[in-house]
């Protein structure tokens, strides 16, 4: 069964054909990270915009690449949220059309369950024993999961402040490096002294909950120049905290980098073995951190699978593959589905 | 907690947990159409602030960072009311305001909280509770709050009463 998948939740316009929800045929990004890196983050109006510009031509190449025509595709799959919704929008716009064109089941994917299933793009594939435990970690999420089965999902734990990426984007920003913040941060920390700086590993309690604000802040404190306070300030004001000039940028991203990663490692860990999970598997932008992943190798005797560094981040390939496993469960097509730029993964996901 | 005027109220908050209970008390209140603005540096707690709103208005789902996607969606058993969490911090335009919806969420019938509402202040409702979270140390904040408008002033009184009974 080939499988056209579309992603388009933040700043990557994407297109993939997946067989059988494991093999990739082909996987199209077109990364908006050039344009979003000069503003320090991704701004809604220009993604959306972006996204409408090149749909198109990435679905074509997705097709090309793939050297397979529309009519061969059994199933349009779209990422239906989380995500920002401008940019969602263009996204399930742009399949909901072609779906109707072309006379083709659409599915509406959860880009939550899309990262679980860049582990099943994986070559070489190796069967999968239930239950495993999942780290999502990616700019906008930080998520635990129990999986039990395909599509029947246990949320752990989760963060009740700022997800892990957003963290590395918001020091990176305190550091003044560029955006995105995760490669930035951690090719700075090779250079550093992760013991430097003695950062809070927020939440050591027995929850499977993740906080990274308290640690952000820390770090701001402690790199950061405050600004005057004592003038009460004009309402709208920018405020900036400056960074200090005499501290190591370097010690501060691997001391922040050893603080993050060490709890996102050790809950991972605890979670598997008192849920008897059979292996870890690790999803999302910052899972292609090399700290985290040696960091988990080393707290477990358990297997610990990653999906390549192409599919760490945002791709359509996931969202084909999810896709797959929920068409075989009986997810029925649908044509007047809208965005969902909230959408939680649990056992009532599709339940909407 | 000096009184300057009747529409402002200056809170002194000494940890993260007094910060998330003050919002708690103000969540309570929170009714279809208010509009609560946060101001303050990256760490001053308007995430923290806003997760009390979320625990005071019974939100079914915890608040968290809004930062990534801009604008999160909550709702609570009791009624079908939406709670949006915006991050304005990214919001350079008014094209960018208008392509996350703010249109429709700033139309009423939600509870809005706004970080880094400075951001777009020429697209707020002109009536609004306006909270500036400024840092004092590593963990004191000191808390403004500034009602715009009569709701406001009335929401400010309630919350003064049951924050500080008096």
């Amino acid at each position: 069964m080939y499988i056209l998948g579309i992603e388009s939740s933040c700043d990557e316009t994407a297109a993939a054909v997946v067989q059988d929800g494991q093999t990739l045929l082909s996987n199209v990004i077109a990364s908006q990270v050039d344009i979003h890196a000069k503003h320090g983050g991704v701004f809604p109006e220009l993604a959306s915009r972006a996204h409408v510009e090149v749909i198109h031509p990435v679905v074509e190449e997705a097709l090309q690449t793939a050297n397979i025509t529309l009519e061969d595709i059994d199933v349009i799959a779209v990422t239906r949220g989380p995500g920002l919704v401008g940019s969602l929008l263009v996204g399930i716009n742009y399949a909901k059309g072609l779906a109707l064109a072309a006379n083709k089941p659409l599915l509406g994917i959860n880009h939550l369950e899309g990262h679980v299933y860049s582990l099943w793009l994986t070559q070489p594939f190796r069967p999968v024993v239930f239950p495993v435990v999942v780290l999502i970690v990616s700019g906008g999420h930080t998520e635990l999961l129990l999986m039990r089965g395909h599509g029947d999902y246990q949320h752990l734990g989760g963060t009740i402040d700022d997800a892990a990426g957003e963290a590395f984007d918001k020091v990176g920003r305190l550091l003044e490096l560029p955006f995105p913040g995760g490669p930035h941060i951690e090719r700075a920390a090779q250079n550093g002294n992760p013991y430097a700086f003695n950062f809070p590993r927020a939440k050591r309690d027995d929850s499977y909950d993740f906080s990274f604000s308290g640690l952000k802040t820390a770090v701001m404190r402690e790199v950061s120049v405050q600004p005057a306070q004592a003038s009460k300030r004009q309402r709208g004001e920018e405020k900036r905290a400056q960074l200090r000039r005499d501290v190591s940028v370097n010690d501060v991203a691997a001391s922040f980098q050893e603080a993050a990663t060490s709890i996102l490692a050790e809950k991972t860990t605890r979670a598997a073995q008192a849920y008897g999970a059979t292996e870890i598997f690790l999803a999302g932008g910052v899972s292609a951190n090399q700290l985290l992943r040696a960091k988990i190798r080393k707290e477990t005797e358990l297997p610990v699978r990653y999906p390549p560094l192409s599919l760490c981040t945002d791709n359509a390939a996931m969202i084909a593959s999810a896709a797959y496993y929920r068409y075989q469960s009986g997810l029925a097509s649908s044509l007047t589905f809208d965005a969902l730029p909230s959408w939680y993964l649990n056992n009532d996901t599709y339940n909407v | 907690m000096p009184i300057l005027r009747e529409s402002e109220l200056d809170i002194m908050s000494h940890s993260p947990e007094q910060t998330q209970r003050l919002g708690a008390r103000l969540g309570a209140l929170l009714q279809a159409g208010d509009v609560i603005c946060l101001t303050g540096d990256m760490g001053a707690g308007k995430t923290v602030f806003s997760s009390g709103i979320g625990k005071g208005w019974q939100a079914q789902t915890p608040l968290t960072s809004p930062t990534f996607n801009l604008v999160h969606q909550h709702r609570r058993a009791q009624d079908n009311v939406i709670l949006y969490h915006l991050d304005c911090y990214r919001l350079e335009s008014a094209q960018d305001a208008y392509s996350i919806g703010l249109d429709d969420i700033l139309d009423g019938r939600g509870v809005v909280i706004l970080e880094w509402a400075e951001r777009i202040l020429d697209l707020l409702p002109k009536e609004h509770l306006w909270i500036e979270l400024k840092v004092r140390d590593e963990t004191r904040r000191n808390l403004v709050l500034e009602a715009f408008g009569k709701r406001y002033e009335t929401l400010l009184e309630n919350f003064r009463t049951q924050a500080f009974g008096v």
